[in-house]
C-alpha cells in the first residue's frame, strides 16, 4: 500500500487510519461536517464501522450518520504512519 | 440592580458543547442562577451574577455551539446576544470563550467567529491537564500574543484558573474592543459590501412604513456586517427568512447573483467560510501548538470498546434503562401514595370543618384535587430528571444515542430522540422537556408530537380497573400467559405502533425536509457531579410547577365548576327528604343497635345518589347528554361521555369520576383494594337508563381502553408542550390529532368486536 488510494469512508475497517480526501454532497451538509471538524485533510481512525459510525479524530471521538447524498472519501494511511 | 450602572457589566460565556462551559458558569456565579427562555424562542437563557475586579457582572451562559452561523434558533440567539440585538440592552461588555485544549483546531472555528464581533474577550483553555496527559503542548503566552487577548489555563471541574479568568476579564473590559482578525478573501468582502449597499436601498421603504405607525425596531436599522456575511453564506435560506422575512424579489435575486459571482471568483459559499477560518486557525496555532504524532487509546476508548459494542453495549444499555425505570417505580410510588393520602386528608378536613356549599366544594374538589394532580406528577418527573442529568453529565447519553440511532433512523428520527421517548413511558412531561437535546428542529417537534401516544404511568389505573373488571382471567401454559396480561401488553404495543406511525406520517408531511447528517460528539467519560444533577432537578421541577402547574389548576377548577353548577336543589328534593328521615331515624338508634350498621350503609348510598343526581343536572351532565349521539357509536352511554369529559385535565381522574357516576363514591375510609373491587362490581351492574341492558360489555370496555391509550387527556403535557414549542399551535394540533385518532380507533374497536361477538354467540 505505497500509493494511498481514495476509498469511501464506509469501507474503512475498525482500527484503520486514514485522511479525509473529499466530502461531497449538499453544500449545507458538507458545511456542517466541516464546522464539526471533519474536512479535507483531517486524520481519522475508524473506531466502530457502520452507519452510524464512530471515528477517532485527534484524541476525541465523534459519531456520524451520513445521509444518502453525502459522500466522504478517505485516503488510507499505512499502519506504521 | 444593586450597584450603580457604571460599575455593572454584562459578560457572555460561549464555547463548543462538552467544553466544560456550564461548569465554568457554575464556578463563576455559584448557585444563584436564573433560568428562563429568551423572549419569543424556546432557547434557554441562563444568567447569574458575579463580582469581578470590584464590579458586579451579569454572566450570560449562551447555548453550546459549534458555529455562530445563525442557522438555527440556538445560533441565532447567540448571535443576537453578542451583537446586542437581544432585549435591547446592547452587546455584552466582554466575552469569555472557552475551548477544549484537546481539540483546539475545531474550537478555534467558533473562536474566529466570536473574534469577528470585536468584543473584549478572554480565552479560557479548559482541560489543560487532560491535554498535557495526551502529549499536547500549548504555548499559552505565544497564543495570547498572537490573538491579542488574555489566555487562561483552566480546569473548570476543579476550580483551577477561575480567579484568573475573572482578573483577565476585568483587564479585557478596561482595554476595550478588539480588532477583528483579517480572514476573508478580498473577493468575498467586496461582495459583502455590495450586498450592504443593496440592502441600504431596500430599507428606505420600510422607514416610511415606520413613520406611518409601524413599531420602530432595531431590525429596521442597517444589519451588522456580520449578519450580511451570514446572508451570503447561508445557502439554505434560514438566515434570510429570519432576518428579512419580507425581502422583495430584488434582494433574493441579488443574493443569488452574488453567490454565483463568488463561485466564479473561487470562493463559493459556504465553503469559503470553513476554508478561511481553518486557515486562520492553522496560522494562529502554527508553532504554538504541538500535537503528538499519534493519539494513544485513552481510558474512555477502552470503556467504549464495551459500551458501544453492538451486543454488550446494547445489553448494558438495556440494563441501565431497566434500573432507571425500576428506580422511578420504586421511588415515585410511595411518594405518589403519600401525596394522594395527604390531599385526601386535606379534602376530608375541609369537608369536616367548613359548612356545605360552593366554597367548600371548590376548595376540597377543585383546588385540592387540582393541586394534587399537579404534585402527583412531581416525584416521577424529579427522579427521571435526576437520571437524565446524571447520564448526560457522565457522558453516557451520547453512547445511548449512538446505540439507538440505527433503530430511530428507520422512523426518520435520530438516536437523540430515544431517551426522551423512553421517559414518556413513565411520564410525557420530562420527555418533552428532555427533547431539547435534539438539535434538529424537525426531529424535536416530531418527537414531542408523538411522545404522548406512548403509554405513561397515568394510564395504568384505568387499564387496571377495566381489564380486571371485563377481560376474562383465562390463562394458558399453567398460568404463565394470561389474557389480562396479554391485553395490557397489546395496549402498550398499540401506543408504540401509533407513535411510530405518527412519526412516519409527520416526517413525510408537515415536518418534511432534507435530513442533515447526524453528528454527535462522544465526550470523555467523567464522574457525574451530584451538585450538577441536583441543580438540574430542582431547576426542572420548579419550571414544571411554575409553568404547567398554573394551567393544570385552572383547568381543574373549570371542570369542577362544570360538574358543580348550577347545583339545582329541586332535582334532588325527594332524595334530600329521604336523607333527613334517615338521619332522624339514625339519631334515635343506640350506638350498639344492630340496625345502625344497615342505616349507615343506606345513608352512604343516598349520599351517592344525591351526588349523582347533582352531577346529572350539572353543566357537565347536560353536556354529556348532549354529546351522547357522538359517543353512542363507541358503545358509551352519556355517563361514560361525562366521565371522559371530566378527565380532560388528567386522564386518571376518570377512575374517580366513574366511581361517583356509577354510585360507589369516593369513600376515603375504605381499603383501596376493597374500593376497587366494589367499583368493578358496580360497573358490571350498571345498566342503560330505563333498560336492563348492561352498559359495560366487553366491546365497550375494549373501546374505552383503546380510547384512553390514544387520547391526549393531560393538561400537564399540553402546558409543557406549549412552553417547549413556544406556541399554542403544537398543543392544539397534538390534542386534535390524538383525540381524532382515539375516537376513530375506539369506534373501530367497538364495532368490530361487537360483530365478532355476535358471530361467536349465535
Amino acid at each position: 500500500m505505497h500509493h494511498p488510494r481514495s476509498i469511501p469512508l464506509e469501507e474503512l475497517q475498525a482500527g484503520q487510519r486514514a485522511r479525509i480526501s473529499r466530502i461531497a454532497g449538499h453544500p449545507d451538509h458538507v458545511h456542517r461536517l466541516e464546522e464539526f471538524g471533519l474536512r479535507g485533510g483531517t486524520r481519522i481512525e475508524m473506531f466502530r464501522p457502520g452507519n452510524p459510525c464512530i471515528l477517532r479524530v485527534g484524541g476525541n471521538k465523534v459519531c456520524l450518520r451520513a445521509n444518502e447524498l453525502l459522500e466522504v472519501q478517505v485516503l488510507l494511511l499505512p499502519p506504521g504512519d | 440592580m444593586v450597584a450603580q450602572d457604571t460599575s455593572t457589566s454584562r459578560v457572555a460565556l460561549i464555547g463548543n458543547p462538552n467544553t466544560g462551559k456550564s461548569t465554568l458558569f457554575g464556578a463563576l456565579v455559584g448557585v444563584h442562577q436564573h433560568v428562563a427562555n429568551y423572549p419569543g424562542v424556546t432557547v434557554e437563557k441562563k444568567t447569574g451574577w458575579m463580582t469581578c475586579g470590584g464590579r458586579r457582572c451579569e454572566v450570560i451562559d449562551l447555548p453550546g455551539l459549534y458555529s455562530l452561523a445563525a442557522r438555527s434558533r440556538d445560533e441565532m440567539v447567540a448571535v443576537d446576544v453578542l451583537l446586542g440585538r437581544q432585549d435591547g440592552v446592547g452587546p455584552p461588555d466582554a466575552v469569555v470563550a472557552i475551548v477544549d485544549a484537546c481539540n483546539l483546531q475545531r474550537n478555534f472555528y467558533l473562536l474566529s467567529q466570536v473574534l469577528e464581533m470585536g468584543l473584549p474577550m478572554v480565552l479560557a483553555v479548559n482541560m489543560s491537564d487532560l491535554a498535557a496527559g495526551r502529549g499536547i503542548v500549548l504555548d499559552l503566552k505565544g497564543l495570547a500574543e498572537r490573538l491579542g487577548v488574555g489566555v487562561v489555563a483552566l480546569q473548570a471541574n476543579r476550580g483551577v484558573g477561575v480567579p484568573e479568568v475573572k482578573t483577565a476579564l476585568d483587564e479585557a473590559i478596561r482595554r476595550g474592543p478588539l480588532r477583528p482578525p483579517e480572514l476573508w478573501p478580498a473577493a468575498f468582502e467586496q461582495e459583502v459590501t455590495r450586498l450592504e449597499r443593496t440592502l441600504a436601498v431596500g430599507s428606505a421603504k420600510p422607514q416610511a412604513a415606520q413613520a406611518a405607525g409601524a413599531k420602530p425596531q432595531a431590525a429596521q436599522a442597517a444589519l451588522p456586517r456580520y449578519l450580511v456575511r451570514r446572508l451570503l453564506l447561508d445557502t439554505d435560506g434560514y438566515v434570510q427568512r429570519a432576518l428579512l422575512p419580507d425581502a422583495d424579489g430584488r434582494v433574493v435575486r441579488e443574493l443569488q447573483v452574488g453567490r454565483e459571482r463568488l463561485a466564479e471568483a473561487g470562493c463559493p459559499a459556504p465553503a469559503v467560510e470553513t476554508a478561511a477560518r481553518y486557515d486562520w486557525a492553522q496560522r494562529v496555532l502554527e508553532g504554538v501548538l504541538t500535537e503528538p504524532g499519534r493519539y494513544r487509546l485513552t481510558a474512555t476508548d477502552r470503556i467504549d470498546r464495551w459500551l458501544t459494542h453492538r451486543l454488550w453495549g446494547t445489553l448494558v444499555f438495556a440494563l441501565v434503562m431497566f434500573l432507571v425505570f425500576q428506580a422511578v417505580f420504586v421511588g415515585a410510588q410511595p411518594a405518589k401514595w403519600g401525596i394522594d393520602w395527604a390531599t385526601g386528608r386535606l379534602a376530608g378536613r375541609l369537608a369536616d370543618t367548613m359548612p356545605e356549599g360552593a366554597l367548600r366544594s371548590l376548595l376540597a374538589e377543585g383546588i385540592v384535587g387540582g393541586v394534587g394532580s399537579v404534585v402527583a406528577f412531581l416525584p416521577q418527573i424529579l427522579i427521571l430528571f435526576f437520571f437524565i442529568a446524571v447520564l448526560e453529565d457522565c457522558g453516557y447519553m451520547a453512547r445511548a444515542a449512538y446505540l439507538m440511532d440505527r433503530l430511530m433512523s428507520r422512523v426518520g428520527l435520530s438516536g437523540r430522540s430515544f431517551i426522551p421517548m423512553l421517559s414518556s413511558f413513565a411520564c410525557a412531561v420530562p420527555g418533552i422537556m428532555a427533547a431539547r437535546v435534539i438539535a434538529n428542529e424537525r426531529d424535536r417537534l416530531t418527537t414531542i408530537a408523538v411522545m404522548p401516544l406512548l403509554t405513561c404511568s397515568a394510564r395504568l389505573p384505568i387499564y387496571a380497573l377495566l381489564i380486571a373488571a371485563f377481560i376474562p382471567g383465562t390463562s394458558w401454559l399453567g398460568g404463565l400467559v394470561g389474557l389480562q396480561g396479554l391485553t395490557l401488553a397489546a395496549l402498550y404495543a398499540l401506543g408504540i405502533v401509533a407513535a411510530v406511525a405518527a412519526a412516519l406520517v409527520l416526517k413525510r408531511t408537515i415536518l418534511r425536509g432534507r435530513t442533515p447528517p447526524f453528528l454527535l460528539e462522544l465526550p470523555s467519560y467523567k464522574w457525574p457531579s451530584a451538585r450538577t444533577a441536583c441543580h438540574r432537578v430542582t431547576e426542572r421541577g420548579w419550571i414544571f410547577l411554575r409553568d404547567a402547574g398554573t394551567l393544570i389548576l385552572a383547568v381543574a377548577v373549570l371542570v369542577w365548576a362544570a360538574a358543580y353548577y348550577p347545583h339545582d336543589h329541586r332535582a334532588v328534593e325527594p332524595l334530600l327528604g329521604q336523607q333527613e328521615d334517615l338521619r332522624v331515624r339514625l339519631a334515635g338508634l343506640g350506638p350498639q343497635d344492630p340496625r345502625r350498621q344497615e342505616g349507615m350503609e343506606e345513608m352512604a348510598r343516598l349520599q351517592n345518589q344525591i351526588a349523582a343526581a347533582y352531577q346529572r343536572n350539572s353543566y357537565l351532565g347536560r353536556l354529556g347528554r348532549t354529546i351522547e349521539p357522538v359517543v353512542k357509536p363507541l358503545g358509551w352511554d352519556w355517563r361514560i361521555g361525562c366521565c371522559v369529559l371530566a378527565s380532560l385535565p388528567a386522564r386518571e381522574i376518570v377512575v374517580a369520576t366513574l366511581g361517583v357516576v356509577y354510585g360507589v363514591g369516593q369513600d376515603a375510609k375504605g381499603q383501596p383494594a376493597e374500593a376497587a373491587g366494589r367499583l368493578q362490581s358496580r360497573l358490571r351492574a350498571a345498566r342503560w337508563e330505563g333498560t336492563d341492558r348492561p352498559v359495560f360489555t366487553l366491546p365497550v370496555a375494549l373501546s374505552l381502553l383503546v380510547f384512553y391509550t390514544l387520547c391526549m387527556q393531560c393538561a400537564a403535557t399540553l402546558a409543557v408542550m406549549r412552553r417547549e414549542t413556544n406556541s399554542w399551535r403544537w398543543p392544539i394540533f397534538v390534542f386534535s390529532y390524538m383525540t381524532a385518532l382515539a375516537y376513530v380507533a375506539a369506534l373501530g374497536t367497538y364495532q368490530v368486536s361487537n360483530v365478532l361477538g355476535t358471530l361467536r354467540v349465535p
